[in-house]
């Protein structure tokens, strides 16, 4: 018994250790490749010693917080997605899945085309209604007639998906003809974010993350299965709707400053599971670094799909999670 | 009693159908009133209207009732062998294939000829169901795997289209017109291509209703009855893709048409499948008819997507089907 | 309950048949208006009724007579036709004549709006009964059939087009109206006044310019293989993007400090841009273009939409009245 344990937390040791290696070693990317590629040594002195040349001043101001946004981005969602796997006891929940990046999106395009002089800070408040109005609709149409199966789960979100993207596809036609801009509120993007959005983005970040972390124990009780939960009494409800509020300040941030970049909340907490088991104090830390550095890399592989122009990073990660949820699927969702 | 009410229904539906008909070949950018364009049906010369009429409008009309027939009964068929009510061609990729596949011969073969097109995006809906069918063969196919599979390669396909459009931008107007669905500019000639299918493949489906109502009590039940239960699958999962394929290959994605059009069938007619597919039939062309009116007349001279409307119509009719299933189960 | 069925098919033969049917009667009434206009046009005007075979995008098309009802699907074709002193009947505006720039406004008579450049109103379009119709080749390729039912159309390069593209599509539209002869006049005169403007660029101009179209959903630079960027380095302004994979690349502010262009040309588009943002930034401050002031406000509709010769000559004159009046 005590072998195993130890052996179980030798292994979480190592994936957090490997997470973390991988995090920095997505950050270097992340900030040497670009419209000029810049060396180590430069970076670390940029970083460290403050040095004002033009390269220096190109990694601190904007491809540093681009890199930040990426990696508290990915953090929320890899989050967002563990959440609602545990309290749904879901496999396919996620963001995206439930149309809860979506309705935030929704919600922006429209305070965007109607208000056009709302600052960021301000669009996340619409960016949480959208994402709670478009949660609660998957929610309440996947648990029609007896439970929630990820099928009815899957059918239901991607039915509201359809229909909150033919509403912003409808707006931005009315509003400008423009299609990149469809393409961004569709499939998001974390190109030319600076040091405000990180700031915009960070307290709710941090919020979710430490709100996940003091309910994690409750997230396990309640990802084991209602027989399990049973024990916590008429609390389960209570913690459901607290933990979604979480997943809806997690994902509304993040659409409000990146756009509805898909998959993430999808892949990252099953790969974290596998590896570290279901105990959700681990699996929140795990999946927030986890999903960092999906989303920087990621980021870096965008901008090599028509270099020198810049792709939403949305696509890469779809590409990525396609098929993963491929994979998923054929499994049955289990 | 039952048949009794389906033919009143079926018959009102038609009527409904004709007159949408009428009133919709008069509305766009000019409009002609209904006498007029009766007039005109009826072989008189109307004058410069007649032009309107017979080139731009009718061949709409007859591509709505058409597309609306297809995708409808695509959609009832689907529901009936994944036997989820929330299943479309829409929902589990097969307007995603066609999507993908009109947009690289778009995008890559730019010099391809136009009938090519729609050939493309056949072929593509096709592709995704034979993958759709060989990845969720595990033992027979389940029908939760077949719409999670296909949800899946849905999801990877539009991936693909997000990535040729923002790889070759000057190409995305040609390609994004195409994908939100829309019967802007389409002819006669479209209509050619289209007919052969929803001719040749509804009275098909129409006589496999039987099969469809076997199906629909179980697979043990089913094959209890002496069906093979597979084979049937697959027949009909091909005729529900011939249908939603070539639909889609004319008219881009029109989103909706098939997941609500049979649900509101179902409510009105029951279960049983040889009334459900006219009834469905004839509920997507008045959807479809409706949204296309909308799109030339909301905004003249300015078309906007149909695709647009039939999302907007559908999904709040949709949620709100959903409410009435949950409290009469 | 077979009943039913026969009763539906039926309905919808009946239905389906009906409008094929009616459909059937058209080619002939069509060819009884062609006719007509043909002997209309024949008695008032003797010397044009010969026919032209215009070779386009599309193939070739014959053009009989002088067309006077001409509906022009990209603002290219509208400035084309004012410069030879035709007014369109029918312009594809997306529905906003503000987008129509000023002296091309002041050349043309009313227009009928037949809708946007991306899906043009073919309803509108034909109750115009044009007799010529130019469109582009990026946008209307799949409506050609269409169009050509409606009037002899033909097909060139505008959306896609460099500056010399441009220049060919005007000989073309020039051919199709039967004024060859004219236009060549006016192309000439137009490279002539290209020449004057180029004259007063200084020779030993080396620094480097980026067009670029500005919105709050990105910078979208206009690269040499674009139509601003070549029509710039017409006159020995240097694009500061040589190549790209397209012609508008959405670049970000890292991009425009590696690039560094000494000149920047913004199309504004939108109150607020990236470029506000930008604003602050130091690295930004220190490109060169900004360093040295040298960033002018364009007009979007002139500078990027209109792709024609009485815009281009506009925009040199703009650009010049910019960098070497002041």
């Amino acid at each position: 018994m005590d072998n195993q344990y130890n052996k179980r937390k030798t292994k979480q040791f190592l994936v957090f250790a490997i997470g973390f290696s991988l995090l920095i070693l997505s950050f270097f990317f992340s900030l040497s490749v670009g419209a000029s590629s810049i060396d180590l040594g430069t970076i670390i002195h940029s970083l460290f010693l403050g040095e004002e040349t033009q390269q220096s001043r190109i990694i601190q101001s904007l491809r540093l917080p681009r890199a930040i946004v990426g990696a508290i981005v990915g953090a929320n969602l890899g989050i967002a997605g563990a959440i609602m796997q545990a309290i749904t006891k879901n496999p396919l929940a996620s963001p995206q899945i439930f149309g809860v990046n979506a309705g935030a999106s929704l919600m922006v395009v429209i305070a965007v085309v109607l208000m056009p002089s709302f600052s960021p800070t301000n669009l996340i408040f619409f960016a949480f209604l959208g994402a709670a109005l478009g949660g609660s609709i998957v929610y309440y149409m996947a648990s029609t007639g007896g439970g929630m199966t990820p099928i009815k789960l899957a059918l239901a979100g991607i039915t509201v998906h359809m229909f909150l993207t033919a509403m912003i596809e409808g707006l931005i036609i009315f509003h400008e003809h423009s299609t990149e801009d469809i393409l961004f509120w569709l499939a998001g993007a974390i190109d030319g974010r600076t040091w405000d959005h990180v700031q915009v983005i960070l307290p709710w970040a941090l919020i979710g993350i430490v709100g996940a972390m003091v309910f994690a124990k409750q997230l396990t009780i309640l990802s084991l299965g209602d027989d399990m939960a049973r024990g916590l009494g008429q609390k389960i409800a209570l913690f459901r709707i607290v933990a979604s509020v979480f997943v809806i300040i997690l994902a509304g941030s993040s659409v409000a400053i990146a756009g509805p970049i898909g998959f993430i909340g999808l892949i990252i907490p099953h790969i974290v599971r596998k590896l570290v088991g279901v105990d959700y104090r681990v699996v929140i830390p795990a999946s927030a670094l986890l999903g960092a550095v999906l989303l920087v890399l990621s980021d870096v592989i965008s901008r090599f799909i028509s270099f020198p122009a810049e792709s939403p990073v949305g696509i890469v990660t779809a590409l990525i999670g396609g098929p993963f949820f491929l994979y998923l699927a054929r499994k049955g969702g289990q | 009693m039952q048949n009794k009410k389906g033919l009143y229904i079926l018959i009102t539906l038609g009527l409904v159908v004709l007159v949408l008909s009428v009133i919709g070949t008069g509305i766009g950018a000019v409009y002609i009133p209904p006498y007029e364009i009766i007039s005109n049906l009826l072989g008189n010369d109307i004058g410069s209207n007649q032009l309107i009429i017979q080139n731009y409008r009718l061949p709409r009309i007859v591509i709505a009732l058409l597309v609306g027939a297809g995708l409808s009964v695509s959609g009832a068929v689907l529901q009936g062998i994944i036997r989820n009510p929330l299943a479309s061609p829409d929902v589990i990729g097969i307007t995603k294939g066609a999507g993908l596949s009109a947009a690289i011969v778009i995008i890559l073969f730019p010099k391809a000829p136009i009938f090519v097109l729609p050939v493309a995006a056949f072929l593509g809906a096709a592709c995704i169901a034979i993958l759709l069918y060989l990845l969720a063969y595990k033992n027979g196919v389940k029908p939760s795997t077949l719409s999670l599979v296909g949800i899946a390669l849905g999801a990877i396909c539009h991936a693909g289209i997000q990535y040729l459009m923002v790889k070759f931008p000057l190409e995305v107007n040609a390609a994004l017109v195409w994908l939100t669905g829309s019967l802007w500019g389409k002819s006669w000639d479209d209509v050619w291509l289209l007919l052969p299918w929803i001719l040749i493949l509804l009275p098909v489906t129409i006589i496999m209703a039987v099969k469809l109502d076997i199906l629909n009590l179980g697979d043990d039940v089913a094959e209890g009855l002496g069906e093979r239960v597979e084979v049937m699958r697959m027949v009909l999962l091909f005729i529900a893709v011939g249908l939603a394929g070539s639909s889609v290959a004319i008219v881009g994605s029109l989103g909706f048409v098939g997941l609500i059009a049979p649900h509101i069938a179902r409510r009105l007619v029951g279960n049983k499948h040889h009334l459900l597919l006219p009834v469905s039939a004839l509920l997507g062309m008045v959807l479809v008819l409706i949204a296309d009116m909308l799109a030339r007349g909301l905004m003249p001279p300015v078309e906007i997507p149909a695709g647009i409307f039939t999302a907007v119509i559908g999904a709040p009719y949709f949620l709100y089907l959903l409410r009435k299933m949950q409290s009469t189960p | 309950m077979k009943k039913v069925y026969v009763g539906f098919i039926l309905m919808i033969s009946i239905f389906v048949l009906a409008a094929c049917g009616g459909q059937s009667d058209e080619p002939a009434s069509a060819d009884e208006t062609n006719q007509q206009e043909e002997t209309e046009t024949t008695g008032e005007d003797q010397t044009s009724s010969e026919s032209r075979v215009i070779t386009h995008e599309m193939g070739e098309t014959t053009i009989t007579g002088d067309p006077k009802k001409i509906v022009a699907l990209e603002f290219s074709y509208v400035d084309a036709l004012a410069s030879l002193g035709i007014s369109p009947i029918g312009i594809a505006d997306d529905n906003d004549e503000n987008r129509i720039i000023e002296p091309i406004r002041d050349k043309i008579d009313d227009y009928t709006s037949v809708g946007t450049r991306k899906q043009p109103n073919l309803e509108v379009i034909s109750s115009l009964e044009p007799d010529l119709i130019i469109a582009d080749l990026k946008r209307h390729k799949d409506i050609y059939p269409q169009l050509e039912e409606i009037a002899p159309t033909i097909i060139l390069g505008s959306l896609a087009a460099d500056y010399q593209g441009i220049l060919d599509g005007f000989e073309v539209i020039a051919q199709a109206v039967n004024q060859e002869e004219h236009g060549a006049e006016i192309l000439e005169l137009h490279k002539q006044k290209m020449e004057e403007l180029r004259a007063q660029i200084p020779e030993d101009e080396t620094r480097t310019v980026m067009p670029a179209v500005v919105a709050s959903s990105g910078f979208y630079a206009h690269d040499d293989d674009s139509y601003t960027g070549s029509l710039l380095s017409s006159i020995g302004l240097t694009n500061a993007i040589q190549s790209g994979d397209e012609r508008y690349n959405k670049i970000n502010l890292e991009q425009v400090v590696e690039f560094n262009p000494d000149i920047m040309f913004h199309m504004v588009a939108g109150d607020e841009t990236v470029v506000d943002e930008w604003a602050d930034n130091s690295l930004y401050q220190d490109v060169s273009a900004v360093e040295s002031d040298q960033v002018y406000q364009v007009d979007r509709n002139m500078w990027s939409r209109f792709r024609g010769l009485i815009s281009s000559e506009q925009i040199l004159e703009d650009a010049i009245n910019h960098l070497y009046k002041n």
